[in-house]
């Protein structure tokens, strides 16, 4: 269980910049996305995101702006920078490079 | 109505632990309500009631004591820039020493255009972390006249300390308690030079000019050492995230300086007085702390009364606060 944690928070980053830089969302949707992608795998503690989208924001990956909808409620859509663009596409590069070499070796081919 | 209260009170919660810039504890609030009301509007979708959804919404978004901790970590660690600034009165205070320019009119009237511009731009800034060193030396004025009553003739001294100590302790009370209300923190590292140079006050034995310009001469090294250390203890606090690390540096180091500032003062100041000096910083450091929680109680207090005027009074004071 705590080695799952620690893999979810290595990566609690760049998974959320990966759904803000598919569509530009808020917390409640990014929650719901992440159950609905991962078929409930990853189900992030409501508390804890806010904290992490801030401190991407405070490193300028991504910008949050308020908007109202028409039923009135306002909400805080995150939108990528280009600056979280570069860092999301480094952050892939790196994962991708990762699991290649964990699978040869955790799954190595038969034969 | 209860579900509302539920929201308010979680609100509330946030708001006690989130000790942040308004602008941004405001963003905070609303998006974290927003997100309140989305998830009560799933669960009640569910079949849940408002009040049993209102409930577990709260619930699910975690303690607010946690959640406000982790956000206070996100915004609380200044740039090395601000650490600079705001180390930088301490650091003007351990030059003046260590040149030995305390007679050098130019430099004294510069750092005076310097705290006071410093202290002013800060001011109308929002009140940023690295303003409550610079304010700190405000209190400096208040702390001089003490000084010049010891001489005055011996029976006017002691007429004009019964008036000047109260007095004093008004001024500062006023600028602390004002300080508080961003956060007790900021009070403590306002606070932080008061016991550093209350000690060099001790161990320079002012009552006789000519020891004094002796000593001063002689404890000029060290005095500039004990404010470089200070400048230290405030760029580390700047930098640190977390709260009790901020707490622990400011301790930690306030305590090693007054180690300087005991060794150095040689017998003028003695174990006894040094332990007092060791008490008021531990008072000054903490003391906000103490005092916050009960500026909190009774504005909680006057808020829960009827008094449309007093509700009035408490939301200029929570605008002002920042």
């Amino acid at each position: 269980m705590s080695y799952e944690r620690e893999l979810l928070k290595g990566n609690t980053d760049a998974l959320l910049l990966c759904l803000i830089n598919h569509q530009p969302t808020y917390g409640y949707r990014i929650i719901k996305e992440l159950e609905k992608r991962s078929n409930g795998y990853f189900q992030f503690k409501e508390g804890t995101l806010y904290p992490a989208l801030h401190r991407l924001e405070k490193a300028g990956l991504i910008q949050g702006k308020w908007q109202r909808l028409p039923s009135g409620q306002e909400r805080r859509y995150y939108y990528m920078t280009p600056k979280g663009q570069k860092t999301l596409a480094e952050r892939l590069t790196v994962w991708q490079d990762f699991a290649t070499a964990v699978a040869l070796i955790m799954q190595p081919a038969t034969g | 109505m209860k579900a509302m209260s539920t929201k308010l009170k979680y609100t509330d919660g946030l708001k006690d632990y989130l000790r942040l810039d308004a602008a941004i504890e405001a963003n905070v609030v609303r998006e974290l309500k927003a997100h309140l009301e989305d998830k009560s509007r799933e669960l009640i979708e569910s079949g849940l009631s408002k009040k049993e959804a209102t409930a577990t919404a709260t619930k699910l978004l975690g303690s607010p004591r946690i959640v406000a901790k982790q956000m206070y970590e996100v915004y609380s660690q200044g740039s090395w820039r601000q650490a600079f600034f705001a180390a930088l009165p301490h650091l003007l205070v351990a030059a003046l020493f260590a040149m030995r320019c305390w007679k050098n009119t130019f430099w004294l009237i510069g750092m005076l255009i310097a705290i006071a511009g410093s202290v002013i731009y800060g001011w109308c800034r929002g009140k940023p972390a690295w303003l409550f060193p610079w304010l700190g030396y405000c209190l400096i004025p208040v702390m001089a006249v003490g000084i010049l009553l010891i001489y005055l003739p011996s029976g006017w001294a002691w007429f004009a300390a019964t008036a000047y100590i109260p007095l004093a302790l008004l001024v500062i009370f006023s600028v602390t308690k004002q300080t508080i209300r961003k956060d007790w923190l900021f009070a403590s590292l306002m606070l932080l030079p008061i016991p550093i140079v209350l000690g060099w006050m001790l161990a320079l034995e002012l009552e006789d000019k000519l020891i004094w310009h002796e000593q001063l001469h002689e404890f000029a090294p060290l005095i500039a050492l004990s404010f470089v250390v200070l400048a230290l203890t405030v760029a580390t606090f700047i930098r640190i995230r977390q709260r009790w690390a901020k707490i622990g540096a400011l301790l930690t180091l306030e305590i090693f300086i007054l180690v300087i500032v005991g060794l150095g003062g040689k017998s003028a100041i003695g174990f006894g007085g040094w332990l007092i000096l060791v008490l008021l910083a531990l008072l000054l450091l903490l003391g906000p702390a103490l005092l916050e929680r009960k500026i909190r109680e009774s504005d909680r207090k006057r808020l829960k009364s009827p008094n449309k005027s007093t509700r009035r009074l408490l939301s200029i004071i929570s605008a002002r606060r920042n």
